[in-house]
């Protein structure tokens, strides 16, 4: 008897999961097959499977939408976010996992605050100041903002990584006569690399994906990074048609991130739930 | 080694003062500069920056379209709180408590959307809203429910609650996941010694996994009501940018348009300043709520 209830159970919960796994891949999967769809199929029939496969309207894209521009600022915006991230965060983290000062639990509670704290506020100024810099419209002011936003949460993660770090390899280099600068740089960050790999990830998701600091911040066609270009886009379509190049270009969009999410799969929902536990 | 104190010193400053100072420029600096501005009249140019006290309050209090911007905010916490937390609370229990063999497979592709780009979630939901050619019309139509076919989000009724779905798609996974985390900790033998005891699954959901993972539902309320409050308008901005007639634009969309489209960058920084109290009072109330005693069996 048991066993019967158990099995239509068990059929009957499967019923809202396969459900709701339609409702999340279909549109996806859909976005991907009409980037391989001409104008007048996807009229004809807007959710159906292409009668022919063609990359006409990735040629489009790339060619006459600026996507060749975009993804390039965007790879830029990317790597270069990472980087700065990474020099900023780990010794700030070391410092403040490993080393006894006044003030730590201070700062590391400021840091961590500015996770929570609504940057919306503080994009007006932010407007300006950049302008002043001469870093408004720039990809390399771009960056570094990006990199500004991310910083407490990759400081969070790496503090909680570092401390699971035995002290005895830093204690026994010390002794053996390495500086602190050395234990930094050819102990504690090789030894971090996990934790190092997994900010990175999620902090090159995040840039990669960001929309809304990209678009007060940046200002010329050039600079636009991936996201605002489908934007632009997306907002002339109603003009241009241009459905099949839309597509595309999300297409182009989605693809690294799926990448990234086919290898690092593990990383990258541990990274994120431990962001949010913390938040 | 023994380091001096001095060398000590010299190494944590190297470690710390070149990030504290670009923190203090691109993160701390802008936050109080943007409470400063907040008592000014100003469109942008040096010249022309008054000083005007509390004014910017008093208009915003008495803007037409402001308060209805905090409703819509609210609007969407709630329904998004609501909407995410049965379902992942649901998805989590399934694929925790009942053996699915493809658990892994619902966990991977739930998660999914929530490393997707806010600009493809919202021109993906744009098309499936689409009045002609998106799915939901199509849907209806096809189950003879013409009737209620309708350009969702160019209807000043329905605009707002469809901005509901597409968040709680992409939404689900991670809450989904911390669930699974928190389901995942209770120790197997409570539910068998409730099984043993007679007590029905829907018993052991309320008395057992409920209670235990209270902390998981509580992080997840939080974060929900945090993330919404502070980055609503982000989707917002994407799919209706506010219309149709403000039907949508909720405080962060406001601001934007104020300060970045009509140059009134004292007026916005007014609305952000709104914006961080609304949100650190809602924060602090609901952990005033939620706070529980610790379960403990």
């Amino acid at each position: 008897m048991k066993h019967i209830r158990n099995f239509i159970v068990r059929t009957g919960i499967r019923i809202p999961l396969i459900a709701w796994a339609v409702i999340v891949l279909y549109p996806i999967i859909w976005m991907i097959i009409g980037s391989f769809k001409n104008n007048a199929e996807i009229y004809k029939d807007p959710w159906g499977l292409p009668e022919t496969f063609s990359f006409q309207n990735f040629v489009t894209a790339w060619n006459e939408f600026n996507i060749d521009i975009s993804v390039f600022n965007s790879l830029i915006v990317t790597v270069l976010g990472i980087f700065i991230t990474l020099i900023l965060a780990i010794p700030t983290a070391y410092a403040l996992e490993r080393i006894r000062f006044k003030g730590s639990g201070a700062l590391f509670t400021l840091y961590i605050s500015a996770m929570m704290i609504p940057m919306v506020l503080g994009w007006i100024p932010l407007f300006f100041l950049l302008m002043k810099l001469n870093l408004l419209d720039s990809i390399i002011g771009l960056s570094l903002v990006y990199a500004m936003s991310q910083l407490p949460f990759s400081i969070f993660i790496l503090t909680s990584f570092m401390n699971s770090i035995p002290k005895e390899l830093e204690e026994a280099a010390a002794i053996d006569g390495m500086s602190s600068y050395g234990i930094l740089l050819k102990i504690v960050t090789p030894l971090s690399t996990t934790a190092i790999i997994t900010v990175s990830i999620m902090n090159a998701i995040q840039f990669w994906n960001e929309y809304f600091m990209a678009l007060i911040f940046l200002q010329s066609e050039q600079k636009y990074t991936l996201a605002l270009a489908i934007d632009f886009i997306s907002n002339e379509t109603q003009y241009t048609n241009a459905w099949g190049a839309l597509f595309a270009s999300l297409t182009i969009a989605i693809i690294p991130v799926i990448i990234l999410y086919a290898i690092f799969q593990r990383r990258i929902t541990k990274g994120m739930t431990e962001g949010a536990l913390k938040g | 080694m023994v380091q001096t104190k001095k060398q000590k010193y010299l190494f944590l400053a190297f470690c710390l003062v070149p990030t504290f100072i670009l923190f203090a420029i691109f993160t701390l600096y802008p936050l109080f500069s943007g409470l400063y501005y907040s008592f000014f009249e100003w469109s942008g140019s040096a010249a022309d920056k008054d000083f005007v006290g509390f004014s910017n309050y008093i208009k915003l209090f008495n803007d037409e379209i402001f308060p209805s911007t905090i409703l819509h905010d609210y609007f969407l916490v709630v329904t998004k709180v609501i909407g995410i937390m049965i379902l992942a609370i649901f998805f989590a229990v399934a694929l925790t408590q009942l053996r699915i063999k493809e658990a892994p497979f619902y966990r991977v592709i739930f998660f999914f959307p929530n490393i997707m780009s806010v600009v493809v979630i919202g021109i993906l939901w744009m098309f499936i809203y689409n009045p002609g050619l998106g799915l939901v019309n199509s849907g209806l139509e096809m189950i003879g429910l013409e009737e209620w076919a309708r350009p969702w989000l160019g209807d000043e009724e329905w605009a707002l609650p469809s901005l509901v779905l597409p968040s709680v798609w992409a939404g689900i996974g991670l809450f989904m996941l911390l669930l699974i985390g928190g389901i995942s900790n209770v120790p197997k033998s409570y539910y068998e010694a409730a099984e043993i005891d007679g007590a029905s699954e829907w018993q052991q959901f309320w008395k057992i996994t409920m209670p235990l993972v209270w902390p998981q539902i509580k992080v997840s309320i939080l974060y929900i009501v945090i993330t919404t409050l502070n980055g609503s308008f982000i989707i917002v901005q994407v799919m209706t940018q506010g219309g149709p007639n403000n039907a949508t634009h909720v405080m962060g969309s406001y601001l934007y348009q104020q300060a970045f489209k009509q140059f009134n960058f004292g007026y916005g920084a007014t609305i952000g300043v709104v914006i961080l109290i609304i949100s650190l009072i809602t924060v602090l109330i609901l952990q005033f709520f939620m706070r529980r005693e610790k379960v403990e069996y």
